[in-house]
């Protein structure tokens, strides 16, 4: 046993002097990247998926960085919108660039990847066809170099932009999709683990739950100085990723435990990054006819009685925002408003007037696994119910897996509920509509909270593309739901990075995207 | 003997028969929504309905399950709701892992638990005795993610001894899938140093997942040799003159080792089912993580399709260990 421990060992210094060269030119980041389905522009729809296809496709436009509110050229050289008799016409001029597959990147090549998405009803599909109003057709190709998209009225031009930055947005080489289409399904079965764009990385391989290995494209415009491969490995648990991180076997981690995240902040052998996040943890109160919570005054009551900073300082251990109205901060039309300070008494009060006085209970639905932030459900649940306790609210904490938390929300018969939210592109609009207007059918109704005035205001938000008028609408739309809506929010949460000290030019936006080309390593 | 195996088997479909119906039972009475549970939080109705008619989720049960069966008897276990890829795919690419984790995890186990309890009972009563059954007690209490935790702690992270989480080092590239065993499939590729990453990456889950069973075989080895060692026939052995090794070389072990075949055989399959948390803890792409990830995310086709395999593997493991007896015992025979 011990001849072979040694033998074992001499053999390990082996192999690790003839990796020592590839090192410097390898990034491996450590994560959970469980939720990976397809690394197919058009289809995926996750967080790993968006993280991962973001460096395998380029988009017509981009945000650069952290800047999530100014528009950058991508593939698209420059843009204009103007005016006509129907709505609006988007024309993009496409710079020369190459798809990893050395062809060159054409006008007819993004009227195929946008009517492919429109035409598979992918996930995202709806963002093309709800929220852009787009239909085959209405993306032309008058040359090779020119991309023209029409609009209706009912669409705003610059929603529309800022969802061509999400994956779907991702431009296909259309010929390589269609040499490998199975019975009309757009190439999207190969798709799934192949890559075919003009991103700065190509995919080399994708070994599901184990991990996922990209090389540099030779053909990108967006080239990666250093880094000739970058490599996801699949670590779920935050012990991994911390064992792996301290003994130099990735270069990234992105899911230590808060607690971990703090220690390892305090100390100098990592960089760490609370990298910001749209995701909004928040409780949903069902405002229904008959409903414990359906009185406005009794929603106010819970919102005073939350101790947000108590969440924040204690069970985030500070990686989270405080925020308290729909729109997250970093989007253009959030609100920084404290609106609700920590207030017990009048939480009494108000619960007094709307005839609650004795206090009551209400059931309290909960997911098993973790909360945003990485906080376990539980305890977040814990500390919820001991706040309102302090009010006269008793929680009946009621547990269940995601999935079933889920299908009770969206079938209207969750009382009170702990979840979260993020929105799918980075637009006030992406939070606005679901979680103010009834007829969307999404949070607002899942909360059996219908609102003419707020659904109005959401609605002329969405569609109006003068800012300030814009702006203004989403300040009293905002001041609306923070009063009287179903929501109390609990945090915004940070993502906890970890990274080593020989890497530079890692940075994870809000919208969660990195950028690996800018990421160099000595 | 070809009787008896076929009779086996034919046993065994029944077996996996009630197995499959008992997990579609189970996996429809859960009150959630598959399709709420693949397409996520912010999945619109039109969207859900469609995956329902698409998926057939909007038919009876009884038309389901007779949907399942037909498929199941062509040999198809159908989709994965979650990734929409066949679960015999899925099977094929995430069973290999745990069987070489198992595979090692059982290597081990004999390794340390076979000698270790030959030594106790050798030793009966004195100091190797009582530590070979402190280890016995320790191995069989000690948690196994409560000991994952730790070795990664201090062999990889503290000691640096040893790899950590995964299959193989991060800036190695695995070979190409043949087995779907990385040891063999480096092998057949004749790349050595991929071979010895793949071992060493084996070492410490392996280890981890094998101890409960090296506790349980020192228990057992110790106890079936001690049993055949008062025997009269040992006695004789010894008077005629053999060596003390011989003897139990020959004589004891090979009568002690029914008994902890019988272990081993059991050990074999629940470890194959039974690697979860290891798998979690050691990022090991193996069926456990794959069956927790589809149980959670309510894909009711691929936990039935975990299932069935680790049925499978179960029953196939019984029937190869009931067959070994024959070859270990000659008065045993399936005739």
């Amino acid at each position: 046993m011990k001849a072979a421990l040694t033998a074992a060992l001499s053999l390990s210094l082996l192999a690790t002097a003839a990796a020592q060269t590839s090192r410097q030119s390898t990034l491996v980041i450590g994560g959970d990247f469980s939720d990976l389905i397809t690394l197919d522009p058009g289809v995926s729809y996750e967080f790993s998926g968006s993280l991962v296809t973001g460096n395998l496709y380029d988009t017509l436009v981009a945000y650069e960085g952290n800047n999530l509110t100014t528009l950058k050229p991508r593939l698209a050289s420059s843009w204009t919108v103007t005016p006509t008799a129907t709505g609006s016409r988007l024309t993009f001029k496409l710079r020369d660039a190459k798809f990893s597959t050395g062809r060159p990147v054409t006008a007819a090549d993004v009227v195929y990847s946008v009517n492919r998405v429109i035409n598979l009803k992918t996930p995202s599909s709806f963002l093309y066809t709800d929220v852009a109003n787009l239909k085959v057709g209405s993306v032309t190709a008058p040359d090779a170099k020119t991309v023209v998209m029409d609009i209706p009225k009912t669409a705003n031009p610059n929603i529309v932009l800022a969802l061509l930055t999400f994956n779907i947005g991702g431009v296909i080489d259309s010929t390589e999709a269609k040499a490998h289409e199975q019975g009309g399904d757009y190439g999207t079965a190969w798709l799934k683990d192949h890559s075919a764009g003009s991103g700065p990385f190509v995919l080399n391989r994708w070994d599901r739950s184990a991990q996922v290995a990209l090389d540099a494209n030779p053909n990108a415009f967006r080239r990666s100085p250093t880094i000739k491969r970058v490599i996801l490995r699949y670590m779920l648990e935050s012990s991994a990723q911390q064992a792996a991180a301290n003994s130099g076997e990735i270069d990234v981690a992105m899911n230590y435990t808060p607690d971990a995240f703090k220690a390892v902040a305090a100390g100098t052998k990592f960089r760490t990054q609370k990298a910001d996040s749209f995701l909004l943890a928040y409780l949903g109160m069902n405002s229904a006819k008959g409903m414990p919570l359906e009185d406005a005054r009794v929603r106010e009551a819970v919102r005073y009685a939350i101790d947000q900073d108590g969440i924040i300082s204690g069970l985030l251990q500070g990686l989270g925002r405080k925020t308290q109205t729909i729109i997250p901060i970093g989007l253009a039309g959030s609100d920084p408003k404290i609106y609700y300070p920590y207030n017990p008494e009048k939480a009494k009060e108000l619960l007094k007037a709307a005839g609650k006085e004795g206090g009551f209970s209400v059931d309290f639905m909960v997911s098993t696994g973790s909360c945003a932030g990485g906080v376990p459900c539980a305890d977040l649940a814990a500390k919820i119910q001991a706040d309102l306790a302090k009010v006269g609210i008793k929680l009946n904490i009621k547990q269940m897996v995601n999935s079933e938390l889920l299908t009770a929300y969206r079938a209207q018969k969750a009382p009170l509920i702990q979840v979260s939210w993020s929105p799918d592109y980075p637009d006030a609009d992406g939070n606005g509509t679901p979680l103010s207007d009834y007829n969307a059918k999404s949070l607002a109704w899942r909360n059996g909270w219908q609102n003419a005035a707020a659904s109005k205001l959401a609605q002329s938000a969405a569609i109006e593309t003068d800012a300030t008028k814009r702006l203004n609408l989403y300040k009293q739309l905002t001041a609306l739901v923070v009063k009287d809506g179903p929501f109390a929010i609990l945090y915004q949460p940070s993502r906890p990075i970890v990274i080593q000290q020989s890497v530079s030019g890692f940075n994870q936006n809000a919208n969660g995207d990195v950028q690996f080309e800018k990421i160099s390593k000595k | 003997m070809l009787v008896y195996i076929v009779r086996r088997v034919a046993l065994m479909v029944f077996v996996l028969w009630g197995v499959s119906l008992a997990a579609f039972v189970i996996s429809h009475a859960l009150p959630a929504d598959p399709a709420a549970a693949a397409l996520g939080n912010n999945a619109r109705e039109e969207q859900l309905q469609e995956f329902r008619v698409k998926n057939g989720l909007d038919r009876p049960l009884v038309v389901q399950y007779g949907v399942y069966m037909g498929n199941l008897v062509r040999g198809d276990l159908g989709a994965s709701l979650r990734t929409q890829n066949s679960i015999t795919a899925d099977l094929r690419q995430f069973f290999p892992a745990t069987f070489e984790l198992t595979l090692g995890a059982v290597v081990f186990a004999v390794l340390i638990g076979v000698p270790l309890g030959i030594v106790a009972a050798l030793t009966q009563g004195r100091w190797p005795d009582l530590l070979a059954r402190t280890f016995a007690l320790l191995g069989g209490a000690t948690p196994v993610y409560w000991l994952a935790i730790l070795a990664l702690n201090v062999f990889h992270e503290k000691l640096g001894w040893l790899p950590g989480p995964g299959r193989l080092d991060a800036y190695s590239l695995p070979p190409p899938v043949k087995t779907g065993l990385v040891t063999i499939d480096s092998l057949l590729v004749g790349d050595r140093e991929v071979f010895v990453d793949a071992l060493r990456h084996l070492l410490l889950p392996g280890l981890v997942l094998g101890m409960f069973s090296a506790a349980l075989l020192t228990r057992m080895t110790r106890s079936a040799l001690l049993e055949v060692l008062g025997q009269d026939y040992i006695r004789t052995a010894r008077a005629k003159g053999l060596t003390r090794a011989r003897v139990i070389a020959r004589h004891a072990m090979r009568n002690a080792s029914l008994p902890i075949l019988t272990v081993l055989g059991t050990l074999f399959g629940s470890l194959l089912t039974g690697a979860v948390l290891t798998e979690t803890i050691f990022s090991w792409p193996g069926i456990g993580g794959y069956a927790t990830t589809s149980a959670i995310s309510l894909d009711f086709p691929a936990v039935m399709g975990v299932t069935l395999i680790a049925g499978l593997a179960y029953s196939v493991v019984n029937l190869l260990v009931d067959l070994l007896y024959a070859l270990f015992d000659p008065r045993i025979s399936f005739s």
